[in-house]
């Protein structure tokens, strides 16, 4: 503490002062009822002074009177606003908030009025690496080293922030530093290890590779770095990058550890000038002799085979490919199909399994009501009826795949794979209902098979039965959560948050669809929050290396599938909400709520309650000395059915935060950029709406979407009643005609755009839109949109159930003609089953019991 | 716990139980002509005849069942066989007489209660039934007359094969 200059309201008599002492001693040593007490005996005294009240905040929200706690500590702040403890508490509770950028300003405080402080120090350089405020973590970093230079993590913690801002040389220089001063190390130190190698890794990023080399190699044979396999790994990269004739060596004794590593193949492949991802008609030869050769020595291997499947062309392929399939099919490896499915893309490569596959049918085939000829296993038939099943339906012949499905199911109808698969094809198709009914039956047949379980939930969730899902799902979740969808969010289930999310959204329940959306971006909020622990555990534990691959790692966390398209789905809805406000009070989403809802709603109320007691209770007998923390607790769920959230002010600037990352992350998604588009126009930010128009004609110029899109634009700006700045305008005039030109109509455009793409379903869809959206008459809309029924147009399932989404929007008369066209269209179809049939066809999922028809002809029953 | 266990054939067991019982119904009913009513699928799955009432897998796949109960009288249990049956394509390789075997083994090796003898009907028009089971140490011991009701011929024989239990071992 600063000896000198304490400022009269600060100082308390002798007596005060040794008890303020004893009071920052309990809660050191957490004996919270302890130093309440004397606080309060300060506090009865001087009821003013800060640092007390601070203290005494900090303890009771320990013990988890967190609001009474918090505004203490507020009050104390503002009575001493120069004392680094007011500022130390009211930033450890700010952390304890996940308020990270709020708690680096109070350590900021803190430490102008106690620049030495060791602890602020050390929180505050966790703060910033949480922050990414790199330049001053190293600040930070190198007041703790000047500090305390004789505590080893102070010197790789600054190497740490030196590697982080970029500056590999001067975390290099600490790191020699470091290694030249340290003394008792004992034999085989892990953490001198791993120093050792971050300091290899460092010289590797920095080029000098042979110091690289030399390092690592004198460092193994001291024995100082004992991860044999790093060792390896590191050495033979180096050798290869220093174009050694010892490489090859390196990487073969890498295959002979590990001969499943894919990587090691790519190395000792690279370091023979072969690239694995582009290669030629000159090293395919060689490619394919290094692997064979590698097939041989390790025969148990299927790396070395699976890569020449990718590497070989024409006979060669047939003849890998022959006894690769054939032994998988043999074996019965259910996934063979998923493990060949990269291969379709070539053209060839695709024709050359399914004649192989059907070759291998013919020669199994057998009637399913006899026993199998001897020479034949029926295993494998069935596993290859299975795997061509997969084949045909994967590229669209559906029909073909559920007739393969059921000659397996008349032969073996055991084996759930066959169910599942029948299921997802039905889907593909086209047919939720049915898909959900094949997928039950598969579960009836292993109830323990939570795979199994999750499918049928899901399946479900598709086919709009989600109190039915929930149900399912319900087996498998703990039986103490407040309701299986809680604990599954709990459980940070993307898979269940996204499927429900969007089945909500299908029902037209924007509030629990937002709800779920939202609380998938939680999930990855917690994902960002769950690293701060490491930034002092990681240095303290010198795992650095797998540290910093980590902090990479949260950097582009939100490009997660589930993020991306929960941001985006949520965003649509907010910004509905925000084009017609009064979609947030229909009622529908009440009268929607279905009855595991109402039951959650009701436990959860129950279960409230519950916390409300006992937290009375603590409250009233607060002579429990437990520590709660500072971390809050999770919030209660005041908004079971997600209306406030959907009702909440300011939709488009919630929409914009969850899309923020995206323009980063994901700047190969259309969707995302329409999304972020959308959202940007709203709130008039014009520029940044247009560049999203540009990154989405850079990926796709003849988008149907992007057409839309682009008219959009061009009506909103030129109808703007204020201009926007005149630098705003300047580059938009420049930019704007490169999208859509300067002199011709919009309608003209629109018809153009429809000219070109007249045998694109999708593309007709936007047209109509477009022309709906410049006011032409309704009859004219639906006549464009009935064209993509014509023979000659592309009309894929997904576009004709937004096409009659669209219809019903624009109130057309002419839906259920639409639907009834369709319906023969996609005649394995139901989703265009007339609207009063839904119901019933939703029941029909819910088909119970296992056997069907054939059980109840039987006459013989015995009990 | 319903895992076949790994065994140096294709074929293996698991018992049955609540969770595998859809697989035996769907079994059943391609099986059997004969309907199973809620009773025989709630015995089959008492912890008492988990030994004696199992799934047939061959290579991983469910390809057949197997159950029995067991009949008490004067102070001598015997098993009956309710069913045994294997999935047509997968016949006339030994899947089923490797599963009788095992349950002759278990039944022998069975001690509470010691198992006599394990008896079965067969439907008088199924003599490759007959034969399997006369194979495998079985003996014709009776006839049935109207065993079933409704599908023909009415009658059933009687066959069945004493068990000689095996000693427990030294020490029990």
């Amino acid at each position: 503490m600063p000896p000198a200059g304490i400022p009269p309201a600060r100082a308390l008599p002798s007596k005060e002062s040794a008890l303020f002492k004893e009071v920052l001693h309990y809660y050191e040593d957490r004996q919270l009822k302890k130093g309440l007490k004397a606080a309060d005996t300060i506090l009865k005294k001087f009821p003013n002074h800060g640092e007390t009240l601070c203290m005494k905040g900090l303890i009771l929200t320990h013990m988890g009177r967190r609001e009474e706690g918090l505004e203490l500590v507020k009050q104390g702040v503002r009575l001493d606003l120069t004392s680094h403890i007011c500022w130390h508490v009211f930033g450890l509770i700010q952390k304890g908030q996940k308020n990270y950028e709020e708690a680096l300003k109070s350590y900021t405080q803190a430490l102008r009025f106690d620049k030495d402080n060791m602890n602020i120090l050390r929180d505050a350089a966790h703060l910033q690496t949480q922050l990414r405020h790199y330049d001053a973590l190293v600040e930070t970093r190198h007041t703790l080293l000047r500090l305390r230079p004789q505590l080893r993590q102070n010197w790789i913690a600054l190497a740490v922030a030196y590697t982080l801002s970029g500056n590999l040389i001067e975390a290099k220089h600490v790191l020699e530093q470091f290694e030249r001063i340290v003394k008792n190390v004992p034999d085989y130190d892990v953490e001198m290890s791993e120093v050792l190698l971050y300091h290899v890794r460092i010289l590797e990023d920095l080029g000098e590779h042979a110091e690289a080399l030399a390092l690592l190699d004198s460092s193994a044979k001291s024995r100082t770095i004992i991860d044999r396999v790093a060792i390896m790994e590191f050495r033979a990269r180096l050798l290869s990058k220093l174009k050694s004739p010892e490489a090859q060596q390196a990487w073969q004794g890498l295959i002979e550890q590990n001969p499943d590593c894919y990587g090691y193949y790519n190395g000792i492949l690279a370091n023979r000038g072969i690239d694995l991802d582009a290669i030629t008609d000159e090293t395919r030869g060689e490619a394919l002799q290094v692997l064979h050769d590698f097939s041989q020595q390790f025969s148990r291997a299927a790396a070395p085979l699976r890569i020449a499947l990718t590497v070989a062309v024409g006979d060669e392929f047939k003849a890998l490919i022959e006894s690769y399939l054939r032994s998988r099919l043999e074996k019965g490896i259910p996934s063979v199909f998923t493990d060949l499915k990269a291969l379709y893309r070539d053209a060839a490569k695709r024709e050359t399994i399914e004649s192989i596959a059907h070759a291998l049918l013919d020669s199994l085939a057998h009637a399913s009501d006899a026993p199998c000829p001897r020479s034949i296993d029926p295993a494998t038939y069935v596993w290859t009826l299975y795997f061509l099943a997969q084949h045909h339906s994967h590229l669209g012949r559906h029909k073909r795949a559920l007739e393969l499905l059921d000659t397996a199911l008349a032969h073996t109808p055991t084996l759930p794979e066959l169910y599942l698969f029948r299921g997802r094809v039905l889907k593909r198709v086209g047919d939720p209902y049915g898909a959900a009914r094949w997928v039950d039956q598969a579960r009836l047949l292993d109830l323990q098979d939570r795979f199994l379980n999750t499918r049928c939930g899901k399946y479900r969730l598709r086919a709009g039965l989600i109190d039915e899902a929930v149900e399912v799902f319900g087996l498998f979740t703990k039986k103490d959560a407040a309701s299986p969808a809680q604990d599954l969010e709990d459980m940070q289930s993307l898979l269940y948050l996204t499927e429900e999310a969007d089945a909500q959204l299908r029902l037209g329940n924007y509030a629990m669809a937002l709800k779920k959306y939202v609380g998938i971006a939680k999930i990855f909020d917690d994902f960002e929050d769950d690293q701060f622990d490491f930034h002092g555990y990681s240095v303290r534990k010198f795992t650095i290396n797998i540290y910093l691959n980590m902090l990479k790692w949260e950097d582009t966390l939100r490009s997660h599938p589930a993020y991306v398209h929960a941001a985006i789905a949520a965003s649509r809805i907010l910004v509905r909400v925000h084009d017609d406000p009064t979609v947030t009070t229909k009622p529908a989403s009440q009268s929607h709520l279905s009855d595991a809802e109402k039951k959650a709603k009701k436990k959860a109320k129950k279960a409230e309650k519950k916390v409300q007691e006992d937290s009375k209770k603590g409250a009233s007998a607060n002579s429990t000395n437990e520590d709660k923390g500072l971390d809050a607790g999770p919030p209660k769920d005041d908004d079971p059915d997600g209306t406030k959230l959907l009702q909440a002010p300011e939709p488009l600037e919630r929409a914009a935060k969850l899309l923020k990352p995206l323009s980063s992350l994901t700047k190969d998604n259309l969707e995302a950029w329409f999304a972020i588009y959308d959202v940007a126009v709203r709130r008039k930010k014009y520029l940044q709406a247009l560049q999203a128009l540009n990154h989405a004609h850079r990926l796709d110029p003849d988008s149907p979407e992007l057409h839309i899109r682009v008219v959009d634009f061009k009506r909103r700006w030129s109808s703007l009643s204020d201009k926007p700045a005149e630098s705003v305008v300047d580059v938009v005039s420049s930019c704007l005609p490169k999208l859509i030109p300067d002199e011709v109509s919009l309608e003209l455009f629109n018809s153009q755009y429809l000219q070109r793409h007249s045998s694109r379903g999708a593309a007709i869809l936007a047209a109509a839109k477009v022309s709906r959206a410049l006011d032409a008459p309704r009859e004219e809309v639906e006549a464009t949109v009935f064209n993509t029924l014509n023979a000659d147009v592309e009309l894929d399932l997904e576009t004709a159930v937004a096409i009659d989404a669209f219809l019903s929007e624009i109130q057309s008369p002419r839906e259920d003609e639409f639907r009834t066209a369709c319906q023969q269209k996609f005649e394995l179809s139901s989703v265009f089953a007339p609207r009063e049939e839904v119901p019933a066809l939703r029941r029909s999922a819910l088909q119970q019991g296992i056997v069907d028809g054939n059980e109840s002809k039987k006459e013989e029953m015995i009990s | 716990m319903s895992n076949p266990r790994p065994s140096p054939s294709r074929v293996s067991f698991a018992s049955v139980t609540p969770n595998n019982l859809g697989t035996v119904r769907k079994l059943n009913a391609v099986l059997f002509p004969i309907k199973y009513s809620e009773k025989f699928y709630n015995d089959i799955v008492h912890p008492d005849v988990e030994d004696f009432c199992q799934l047939i897998y061959y290579s991983d796949i469910p390809v057949g069942t197997m159950c029995c109960r067991i009949e008490v009288k004067d102070g001598q249990a015997r098993l009956y066989l309710m069913t045994l049956a294997v999935l047509a394509p997968y016949r006339s390789r030994g899947i089923g007489s490797e599963s009788l075997q095992h349950l002759i083994d278990t039944a022998a090796a069975h001690a509470k209660p010691k198992i006599s003898a394990i008896y079965l009907h067969v439907q008088v028009s199924n003599s490759d039934a007959k034969r399997f089971y006369e194979r495998h140490g079985f003996k014709e011991v009776g006839l049935y007359e109207n065993y079933y009701k409704k599908i023909t011929p009415h009658d059933a024989w009687i066959l069945q094969r004493d068990i000689q239990p095996v000693k427990a071992p030294e020490g029990k």
